[in-house]
């Protein structure tokens, strides 16, 4: 009898605050579906196994760990909120003769029951959906659908472990809220009048200094890797910034326009604008936090999106051809290269075995990394050194032999010794002589795209390729002065080729070429290189894909915990409201008047973080395009559609949340009238 | 004809679902000539809220009219209401009523901003309202650094600016310190005496006292009258006490 009278208090207590409790109840719920989705899809066997399946539950893995963070996180502010909100009741009980210890029993089955209720219909909905799910994921990694459903015990463990932590922090921290309280406090009611907000120049205007700071550090970042470090600090300067103006800059804003006689004395502005600053200083914080969460959102989606539409691009940059082999292999001085014809005889008939081949490209590479002084490439290593010291840009020597370039590309070029073509990434250096080392070249042609790329290029250093008459004889002294200690020289054969096999044949091809030349016999092996696009496709589809589906998963996430704040802002506000609208009306405000003037203050605070989040995302974007290019991606248009798709699908979705939220704060502030 | 008229009134609340009716006013017949300073009095419960909540036209009578001006308030249409409150009545309640996030002036300004007037306009009608007020050192000051009684001197303010046919007062002197309602009576006379017509809802024998003529409520009827003639405050004083000591032992009208 006594137990149950405190799970009933307990029970009665959610019932009776359910227009608070139950959006609470409902994200909790949505929160444990949402990790056990993860955790299911991170731990399953059938998609580990798959092509690429492996990476795709890594990034779900690594996803678990932010998911989880975030729900601890978010379920605090909301247990804190309610708590406050509750403060009055708990002091009634407490008047009636409730000790702190019964009020810790109350808090503490409500504490447990909203675990059961939130961790058992979060798992039901969870195992719901999580085939729903895997279906979304294997599509977007281009995996096998199989038909098989499985519930892991091992998610389902962790995720209940996961939020009994979390609900248990929650009630050590409420047991310590109504602990600390008097009950004096408990019971007061908030209608001693509130001061008004104070203008802040220095945080307002300093607010604004910092968004403009770093607005403008995103905008004049060349660099995809200087963009790379600066965007964490771009990005906490806009968080910073975006408290100061919320916090602080708005209320200066109201001030300001206090100032206008003009403008502030009209009707439809009077009673918006000081409100506004009221609110703006109780809400400032929230709205800032609302829009972060909405930024992280857009630019997360459109960025995890423009990767996964755009990863035919990045294979493409990566990898040109269907199938790439480089073998490097060293030569003695004066020694006759007689290894490439090997190289030919054996891989071109493997190749041709496997599926007619076309597109071919077949030359030799030797490679120097040094450091570009004018029109001079230095290959001592101290003379590279010392250049570097001197702040030379780094840069990437390529020599092609003209036999190859020729047959690749099916030109008919002839050379003179001491001639050479070049290619330059840097527009910039156009010189009609370079010299490498000892050997000058003049340039007969500068060609406009590279002839020799070397896969995986990022771009981060200035490449020249030199397309010389003879790699073996000529060039040889350049290699070998790179490796003075040593007496040989290392050329590189490119051999890459399209190839009309299946996928999977293709895959088994590679395989087969490496096992043939890793077996060579009386072969100087340096180094091997096989790739196949079409396991590259797998892989990057597994990796694009899954971080895809995580911006998705924790986009809803997101989303939800901005629903919740906007709406307990409404509820909150609402009650607050109820009495001055009240006042409004005796004073001869006519309700159409109102109703106007709520809307208008209601759509600010509604739509002045997603403004400002579409703000820093249109600022965000020459960083964002940056940092895409470390990826391979440079698909401009792709970039700015998947930003538009997201900001409009954000829009829309807000939109219809504003109208559900506003109809309960509507109903609240209009009980003032039936209440008098 | 008189300024307000009051016939046959009738207001009965029903809960949501139909289950009992409470009969708050029954049948309530008055009427207010231009410059009078009225006391409607009676113990909680008697429906004087309600009266002036059907006078203010915030709520509609079940029967009867209430005329003002010789407009029959329950013709006027909803959305016009809140206009013809701001036009031609005033209000100061016992809470006072002041919006916290507007500094004292603007709460003052409220309805004119509400008309459109200008800012030019407002200022020079603010100005010697504030001057007969004592207010002119507290403009800019908001509701919480105030005092009660400022505070309910600011409601009269914002009361008055609009220049009401009939100023509506509901226990003006309710929250306030004996000092303050003194000072808040002698503004009302004051007020009364430049020709401004006031309605007041009080069971303050005092407050009651400073009026030119009390009517007595009592389950839902007007049970009484007594008009000042000549009488000074005190004596007057003497007989609402009379009468009330009448009224809740439950003697017939006289």
């Amino acid at each position: 009898m006594k137990r149950g009278f405190y799970a009933r208090l307990a029970w009665t207590g959610i019932r009776n605050n359910r227009r608070l409790y139950l959006p609470y109840l409902l994200s909790a719920i949505l929160m444990v579906a949402v990790v056990y989705i993860d955790l299911a899809l991170s731990h399953s066997k059938p998609l580990y196994q798959m092509p690429g399946g492996r990476t795709a539950t890594t990034v779900l893995g690594f996803g678990f760990a932010v998911l989880a963070l975030f729900a601890a996180i978010f379920l605090f502010y909301a247990g804190s909120f309610l708590i406050r909100r509750r403060k009055r009741e708990f002091g009634l009980y407490n008047i009636l003769g409730m000790g702190k210890f019964n009020l810790g029993r109350i808090l503490i089955w409500e504490t447990v029951l909203t675990f059961l209720i939130s961790s058992a219909v979060g798992l039901l909905a969870g195992i719901a959906f999580s085939k729903l799910a895997e279906l979304v994921l294997l599509n977007l990694i281009h995996g096998k659908v199989d038909f098989t459903f499985q519930i892991p015990l091992e998610s389902i463990g962790i995720t209940l472990g996961v939020f009994a932590l979390i609900f248990a922090l929650l009630l050590i921290f409420q047991l310590i809220q109504v602990a600390k309280a008097k009950p004096v406090d408990l019971m007061r009611s908030e209608s001693t009048g509130e001061k008004p907000p104070k203008a802040n120049w220095v945080l307002g205007l300093g607010g604004a200094l910092l968004l403009g700071a770093a607005y403008w550090i995103a905008v004049s970042i060349q660099d995809p890797l200087a963009a790379m470090n600066w965007f964490f600090i771009a990005v906490i300067m806009v968080i910073l910034a975006t408290y100061l103006l919320l916090i602080a800059g708005s209320v200066l804003l109201c001030r300001i326009l206090q100032r206008s006689k003009r403008y502030y004395y009209k009707p439809e502005h009077f009673v918006s604008v000081s409100s506004m600053a009221y609110r703006m200083k109780r809400n400032g914080a929230g709205l800032a936090s609302i829009c972060i969460l909405v930024t992280m959102v857009l630019v997360m989606i459109s960025v995890t999106a423009c990767m996964y539409f755009g990863e035919e691009d990045a294979l493409r940059a990566a990898q040109p051809y269907d199938i790439t082999l480089e073998v490097s292999y060293v030569l003695s001085p004066g020694e006759e290269d007689v290894y490439a014809q090997r190289l030919h005889e054996l891989v071109q008939p493997a190749a041709e075995a496997a599926g007619s081949i076309s597109n071919v490209q077949e030359y030799h590479r030797s490679s120097l990394p040094s450091v570009l002084v004018d029109g001079y490439i230095p290959v001592n290593q101290d003379e590279i050194y010392d250049a570097r010291e001197a702040g030379y840009p780094d840069c990437l020597l390529l020599l092609m032999d003209l036999p190859g370039y020729n047959a690749t590309y099916g030109k008919d070029v002839a050379l003179d010794a001491g001639e050479a073509l070049m290619y330059c990434d840097n527009s910039a250096f156009s010189n009609s002589s370079l010299k490498v080392g000892e050997q000058p070249y003049a340039i007969r042609e500068v060609l406009k795209e590279n002839p020799a790329r070397i896969p995986y290029d990022m771009g981060q250093v200035v490449t020249i390729t030199l397309v010389v008459p003879d790699l073996a004889e000529r060039d040889l002294e350049i290699t070998r002065a790179q490796k003075e200690q040593e007496d040989y020289a290392r050329l590189t054969w490119h051999y890459s080729f399209d190839s009309d096999a299946a996928s999977e044949a293709q895959s088994q091809l590679r395989a087969d070429l490496e096992d043939l030349l890793l077996n060579l016999e009386d072969f100087p092996l340096d180094f091997l290189m096989t790739s196949c696009q079409a396991d590259e496709r797998t892989e990057l589809f597994a990796s694009y894909g899954g971080l895809f589906f995580l911006g998705i998963l924790l986009s809803v996430v997101f989303l939800v915990a901005a629903v919740l704040i906007i709406y307990y802002k409404q509820v909150c506000e609402g009650y607050e409201d109820q009495a001055r609208f009240g006042i409004m009306q005796n004073v001869g405000m006519t309700r159409s008047e109102i109703r106007r003037s709520i809307n208008s203050q209601m759509r600010t605070v509604f739509f002045v973080p997603l403004g400002l989040a579409v703000l820093h995302l249109a600022f965000a974007f020459p960083m964002l395009r940056k940092m895409l290019l470390l990826f391979q991606i440079n698909n401009l248009p792709l970039l700015i559609a998947t930003a538009l798709v997201s900001v409009a699908l954000y829009a829309l979705f807000y939109a219809l949340v504003y109208r559900a939220t506003a109809n309960a704060y509507y109903s609240i502030v209009s009980g003032a009238r039936e209440s008098r | 004809m008189s300024l307000l008229e009051v016939s046959g009134l009738k207001k009965v609340y029903t809960t949501r679902f139909g289950g009992s009716s409470v009969e708050a006013l029954r049948n309530v017949n008055f009427s207010v000539e231009q410059g009078e300073y009225v006391a409607i009095m009676g113990e909680s419960g008697s429906g004087k809220t309600t009266l002036l909540n059907l006078l203010a036209a915030l709520d509609r009578p079940t029967a009867g009219q209430v005329l003002l001006n010789g407009r029959d308030l329950s013709q006027i249409k909803d959305s016009e209401l809140a206009l013809f409150r701001r036009e031609n009545l005033g209000f100061v309640f016992q809470e006072f009523n002041l919006l916290d996030t507007f500094s004292l002036e603007d709460n003052i300004y409220l309805p004119l901003v509400l008309s459109g007037e200008s800012h030019a306009e407002m200022a020079r009608r603010i100005e010697p309202i504030a001057r007969q007020l004592g207010l002119s050192e507290l403009l800019k000051k908001y509701p919480y650094e105030l005092s009660g009684g400022q505070k309910q001197r600011g409601a009269v303010a914002r009361a008055i600016i609009t220049g009401p046919q009939i100023l509506l007062a509901d226990e003006p002197t309710g929250a306030l310190d004996s000092k303050a309602t003194d000072e808040l009576l002698r503004l009302f006379a004051e007020l009364n005496r430049e020709g401004q017509t006031i309605l007041m809802v009080t069971h303050s024998v005092k407050a009651a006292s400073h009026a030119s003529r009390v009517l007595f409520i009592k389950d839902g009827e007007v049970f009484h009258q007594l008009y000042r003639g000549e009488a000074t405050n005190e004596q007057l004083y003497a007989r609402i006490s009379d009468a009330l000591t009448i009224l809740t032992t439950g003697g017939e009208a006289v």
